[in-house]
């Protein structure tokens, strides 16, 4: 379990109750690379140094400044912006629910686990996610994450809670002007047939549709390299299928020959 | 097509033998917030980001820097760009679907970044009708391509007239729910408690528009900046006060209460006056700000 990067309370009217959380998500298990110095094979740090006299500045002594004019900086301590006065920086009050699948896909931002932090609060924050369940509801909310204030949304899974924190409405572009041009009826005909398509292609999720062969890729470089062996030759990978169906004119043709193709190749399974 | 925005990629859009042109364009963007800049405490001044050598300490020119793979403690493998570039597949300009998956079946927190998937040219009947046909099947597609120099899985979905497609985080980026909840105790809420969460929750039932949210931080946070620079002291955040097991069946009744109460003389209920009256000090310290100079947008 990583370490939680928040921790604070979760509040229902006038029922609260400790909570951390953590991102669903991390690249700690992405292939990394290091900057390297060419000469001496070491690695390449950044320090920092003071922007007047040139001298490096030890960890301890850096802060955040608050520019309030020219080269004149508010320092501010991490104690001070906890003290901000938004009870957002705590406290996820959940003030309004929604029905489940109403908040529009595009706005979520970013997931989170979100779950109790000491067994005190465990039966509120049980009685908190089971209602929401039960009432096929979602809460919004909003939390001071990343230095912005974000509206959220709770959404009960399992045993926890998944929080996801939404985009700004500048954030989303207005999807009209994207999709103006675009016929707004499918021929009647062709629908049928794509249906019989998409019956024949359905799968069941599963996560190894997101696998990432480029990484697997770079690891064997890695791992050959590591063998202290003659450098690695190109990692062979099948040449891409360059065919390219834009000149497919009858669709309808084309979609009776993809029926016709899925359906044999089921029998041969 | 796409009122002249730019598209992030060009290509074709396959499924079996029919293929169409289409764009990808951005559909979400990040926009800025307050960055603070790094000062040296002791000196006041701001401080500038050198490259050096962890060994030697000395500066590390860019045209000495290459890129390499840590293999254990300190040892590291230099690698070539363009072995890594060698890596990468070409790309056929193909977002070929491989499978369709019903809606009910997608575990969204794999979702990255949204974009909007239209025709290009001549795409625009297959386009549409694998677009109501998706919608009619209450299915998703998910299409593989090389984008932006990684081989990335799309989940394409039917969103008005167009279609959206969101790239989807890796497998190893992701932890799934299940794992991440695993070591919590089973516990399932019934009879009163649950009843009465029930009823808290259905007088605050309604409808969210994320397009109206604002964020109060930034004017916020101008706000303790201007209390510390007339010397007050800074507001202490007040002691939250968690709810007992003892006291939680108390503290729903009490909730009930406060809502039925609220119900009969109309205006807003305990929590969200509370919420309320934040709202006036986030306003109240917006309106202050407008006088400090407001030089926060640039990089720290």
């Amino acid at each position: 379990m990583p370490r939680p990067y928040w921790k604070g309370y979760l509040k229902l009217s006038l029922v609260t109750c400790p909570v951390a959380m953590s991102p669903a998500t991390s690249d700690s298990e992405k292939v990394r690379f290091h900057t390297l110095n060419r000469e001496t094979g070491n690695r390449v740090v950044s320090q920092y140094v003071d922007s007047v006299t040139g001298k490096p500045v030890k960890d301890e002594n850096e802060a955040k400044g608050y520019a309030r004019g020219e080269n004149d900086y508010v320092i501010l301590t991490d104690d001070d912006l906890d003290s901000v006065a938004l009870d957002t920086v705590k406290t996820i009050d959940i003030d309004k629910f929604v029905p489940a699948e109403s908040i529009e896909w595009v706005y979520l931002e970013k997931p989170h686990y979100l779950m109790p932090d000491d067994p005190v609060g465990h039966e509120a924050f049980a009685v908190i996610r089971d209602a929401m369940a039960s009432d096929k509801v979602v809460g919004v909310s909003k939390l001071v994450i990343g230095r912005r204030e974000r509206a959220v949304v709770l959404e009960p899974r399992g045993e926890g809670i998944v929080l996801w924190t939404l985009r700004f409405g500048d954030e989303v572009r207005p999807e009209e002007s994207y999709f103006e041009g675009i016929d707004e009826e499918a021929d009647p005909e062709l629908i049928p047939l794509v249906q019989q398509l998409i019956k024949q292609k359905t799968s069941r999720w599963s996560s190894d549709m997101v696998s990432d062969p480029i990484q697997e890729s770079l690891l064997k470089i890695i791992a050959e390299k590591k063998r202290a062996l003659k450098p690695a030759k190109k990692a062979a990978k099948g040449k891409p299928d360059a065919t390219q169906g834009s000149n497919v004119v009858n669709i309808m043709d084309a979609l009776k020959k993809s029926v016709a193709a899925e359906l044999k190749s089921s029998k041969a399974r | 097509m796409a009122g002249g925005h730019r598209a992030q990629w060009k290509g074709f859009l396959k499924f079996s033998e029919v293929s169409c042109g289409v764009a990808l364009y951005t559909a979400a963007s990040t926009s800025e917030r307050i960055t603070f800049h790094t000062i040296n405490r002791l000196t006041g001044n701001r401080v500038n980001r050198v490259f050096i050598d962890s060994e030697t300490e000395d500066p590390v020119p860019k045209e000495a820097q290459t890129k390499g793979f840590e293999i254990e403690n300190g040892r590291y493998i230099i690698i070539d760009p363009e072995e890594v570039a060698a890596a990468i597949p070409e790309s056929n300009k193909t977002l070929e679907i491989e499978a369709f998956i019903p809606c009910a079946d997608v575990d969204d927190v794999y979702f990255d970044k949204p974009y909007y998937l239209t025709p290009d040219k001549m795409g625009g009947d297959a386009f549409a009708a694998l677009r109501d046909g998706m919608k009619k099947s209450k299915v998703v597609a998910i299409a593989r391509t090389v984008l932006f120099r990684r081989m990335r899985t799309v989940l394409i979905r039917p969103h008005g007239k167009g279609l959206i497609a969101t790239t989807l985080n890796y497998d190893y980026e992701v932890r799934s729910s299940a794992k991440a909840f695993e070591e919590m105790p089973k516990m399932k809420i019934v009879g009163e408690m649950l009843d009465l969460a029930k009823h808290i929750i259905s007088t605050k039932k309604g409808e969210f528009d994320p397009a109206t949210f604002d964020d109060r931080y930034e004017a916020a946070v101008a706000e303790l900046v201007k209390a510390k620079i007339e010397g007050k002291a800074l507001p202490k955040r007040k002691e939250v006060k968690v709810s007992k097991p003892n006291d939680l069946l108390a503290a729903l009744r009490e909730s009930a209460r406060m809502v039925k109460a609220a119900e009969s003389k109309p205006k807003r209920t305990a929590a969200n006056a509370n919420a309320g009256s934040s709202r006036d000090k986030a306003r109240r310290a917006s309106g202050k700000s407008a006088a400090a100079p407001a030089a926060q947008r640039k990089a720290s």
